[in-house]
């Protein structure tokens, strides 16, 4: 069984994935800000992060690059979700360490078959 | 800011050695240094009169020595002049003194001649002579000095009784008295003759030792003419030669001053200022030069003020930019959100992740998924105007396919076009290469007039075609709709501008899709135009570069 982390301090949002999730046999773990994703990815070590990249305390871009540069999480894929803010996003969010991108609002359709391919259900 | 404080420092024009500069004036820089003249420099400089007035001043009083020189000359030459008449006059009675004395000589003669032959013609001559002599007489006693005069006296008082005497004797000669007129003549003539020799040889000394007093007067009025000339001519030249260079360096030294003063104030530095002791058009000139300095010096100050506001503006602008951009990125995360969530959920019921929905529910759940999609559409909008105006745009270059952008518009744009009936025709010219751009943003351009096309017309055809002029890459999207008044047609591309609200209300829209495709277009560095008939129908141009580059999206 895989482990995905969704780093997203919305509510509603975070409901989004855990229902798409539901039904299938991934397991997902969630974290509110930047720093509890960076401490919940090292310690339950996922298959798979998706993180936001606009979060509290750390942002999303920050926590993705910390993920990337330690040891033990640096094999990690992590899906970013931009929000178009500006120009630019998608480049950073690949220069941070990302695999993938998905831009706000995303299609839960789309993010499940981004998520398959990254993480494919065993 | 701080204030500048304007700097004392002074160019001056004292005639201290190190402000002479050039080559050969060491003799002129000593003089200044150490000679009077330097101090006579600083002095005429002060002078409260005019360059001219100076000027002339000099000039005058060497023509005045010159006159003065011209007058004593004059008065010499008169001098001497007078002196040479004198002479003449005293050569005159020396000669008439020597006549004299020879027609003495003969009337003696001419007695002893009377005295043997007895005749009348000979007392007749002796008579003769008598009357020369007055003659003669007459012009010795003229011009004669007052201390001839005596002897002179007394030369005719003795010829008067040398006169009476020969009357006696010719009168004893014609009565025939010989030995009387002997005796008389041996014993009274004789001797007033002898005085009368004595008389006029004392004259003539006299005369002489006068006239040699003259020619010594004469030669002592030339040698003192020729000493004060002599004087008068050095004295003009050293006080031309003086007067020259102290005027000449009073003016000299201002120039240079100012010259020097000029140098640092073009070379920048305002703060100075020229302190020259003249009085005259040179003072005039150095105080508008400190003048000018001050006022360059107020207006760097204001410049400098100016340009550090500028700076200090500067970095409110940059901080508030940044204030900007970072509200727009926390902005269009905070509607992205929600937005998600109503989409996210929408989609998901769809999908029948929930379970099957029932038939009366799944139209509702359709119009909310549409609306969040044109909500989302609408956001977007407003956020790439924000984006744009911020001057946040950033193209992000690429090459592309014109086909794959068409092709793109033509299948988002189908279904719609479907629905209402329309043609949607593509035409792209087998001329256009491959292209350089955003394709994102043209795409988006395209999207935007397709879309309005397809809006704004009921029935008949909606046309997209693209084809390449020479570097630039022309599109036009032409639709048969309702089309745009002339005067309306301006300011379609202008924000939240629709040709009529009527219009709105009747096929939605905010205004926005035309403003930012015109902005996206520039940012191309393109431009954007329609041409249209009310009634028969629009066509939208816009033309960009073939291959765009990166300075013409800045």
């Amino acid at each position: 069984m895989k482990t995905i982390l969704y780093v997203e301090d919305n509510e509603f949002n975070r409901k989004i994935v855990r229902h798409l999730l539901s039904r299938t046999t991934y397991r997902l773990i969630e974290a509110v800000d930047g720093e509890a994703g960076v401490t919940t990815a090292r310690e339950a070590r996922p298959d798979l992060v998706i993180m936001d990249i606009q979060l509290p305390k750390l942002s999303g871009l920050e926590a993705t690059r910390r993920l990337a540069a330690a040891p033990e999480t640096r094999g990690i894929p992590i899906i970013v979700i931009t929000s178009f803010a500006l120009a630019g996003d998608e480049q950073k969010a690949k220069e941070a360490g990302a695999a993938a991108y998905l831009a706000k609002p995303y299609s839960p359709r789309e993010l499940l078959g981004m998520i398959r391919d990254l993480a494919p259900e065993s | 800011m701080a204030a500048h404080e304007i700097e004392s420092r002074a160019v001056s024009a004292d005639p201290a050695p190190g402000t002479i500069s050039g080559q050969g004036e060491r003799i002129p820089r000593l003089l200044l240094a150490y000679s009077p003249l330097g101090s006579l420099v600083r002095r005429v400089a002060r002078i409260r009169a005019s360059v001219h007035g100076k000027l002339l001043g000099a000039f005058l009083l060497i023509a005045l020595l010159l006159i003065a020189m011209g007058a004593m000359s004059l008065r010499s030459i008169a001098t001497v002049a007078h002196q040479s008449r004198l002479l003449d006059q005293a050569r005159e009675r020396v000669d008439a003194s020597r006549q004299i004395e020879h027609a003495l000589g003969l009337q003696m003669n001419f007695t002893r001649n009377a005295l043997l032959l007895k005749d009348d013609s000979t007392i007749e001559s002796m008579f003769r002579e008598n009357n020369r002599f007055q003659d003669t007489f007459n012009r010795l006693e003229m011009g004669a000095p007052p201390a001839q005069r005596e002897t002179i006296q007394r030369i005719r008082a003795t010829q008067d009784r040398v006169m009476a005497t020969v009357a006696r004797i010719a009168a004893l000669i014609r009565e025939g008295k010989s030995d009387e007129a002997m005796e008389l003549h041996l014993n009274e003539g004789y001797p007033l003759y002898r005085e009368i020799a004595t008389l006029v040889t004392r004259a003539v000394r006299t005369e002489e030792a006068g006239m040699g007093q003259l020619r010594e007067g004469v030669e002592a009025t030339y040698r003192r003419a020729l000493l004060l000339t002599g004087g008068f001519a050095a004295t003009s030249i050293i006080l031309a030669l003086g007067l020259g260079f102290v005027i000449s360096w009073s003016f000299i030294l201002p120039v240079r001053a100012a010259g020097e003063f000029l140098g640092q104030v073009a070379q920048g530095e305002f703060g100075r200022s020229i302190e020259v002791p003249n009085r005259d058009e040179f003072g005039e000139l150095a105080a508008r030069m400190n003048h000018m300095s001050g006022e360059l010096h107020r207006l760097y100050d204001d410049q400098q003020r100016a340009s550090h506001q500028l700076r200090v503006l500067n970095a409110e602008l940059e901080r508030a930019s940044r204030a900007k951009s970072d509200f727009l990125a926390s902005m269009s995360h905070e509607l992205r959100t929600p937005m998600n969530a109503i989409l996210g959920f929408t989609e998901m019921i769809r999908d029948g992740l929930y379970g099957e929905v029932p038939a009366e529910i799944q139209e509702p759940v359709t119009d909310i998924h549409t609306c969040g999609k044109q909500l989302l559409g609408l956001i977007n909008n407003v956020l790439d105007l924000s984006k744009i105006e911020a001057g946040h745009m950033e193209l992000a270059l690429g090459e592309y396919l014109v086909e794959d952008v068409v092709g793109t518009v033509k299948l988002s744009l189908r279904a719609l076009a479907a629905t209402k009936g329309l043609d949607l025709v593509t035409a792209v010219s087998p001329n256009v290469p491959v292209c350089v751009g955003d394709a994102k943003r043209i795409t988006q351009c395209l999207m935007n007039l397709a879309g309005n096309a397809l809006k704004f017309t009921r029935e008949g055809r909606v046309e997209i075609r693209v084809e390449a002029l020479g570097e630039t890459l022309a599109f036009a999207v032409s639709d048969t709709g309702i089309g745009i008044a002339p005067e309306q047609a301006a300011s379609i591309f202008e924000e939240f501008r629709q040709a009529d609200v009527t219009i709105s209300r009747e096929f939605g829209g905010t205004g926005l899709g035309l403003s930012i495709t015109r902005k996206l277009v520039e940012l191309h560095g393109g431009r954007i135009w329609v041409e249209s008939e009310p009634g028969k129908g629009s066509t939208f141009f816009f033309s960009i570069p073939v291959r765009v580059v990166a300075e013409a999206s800045a």
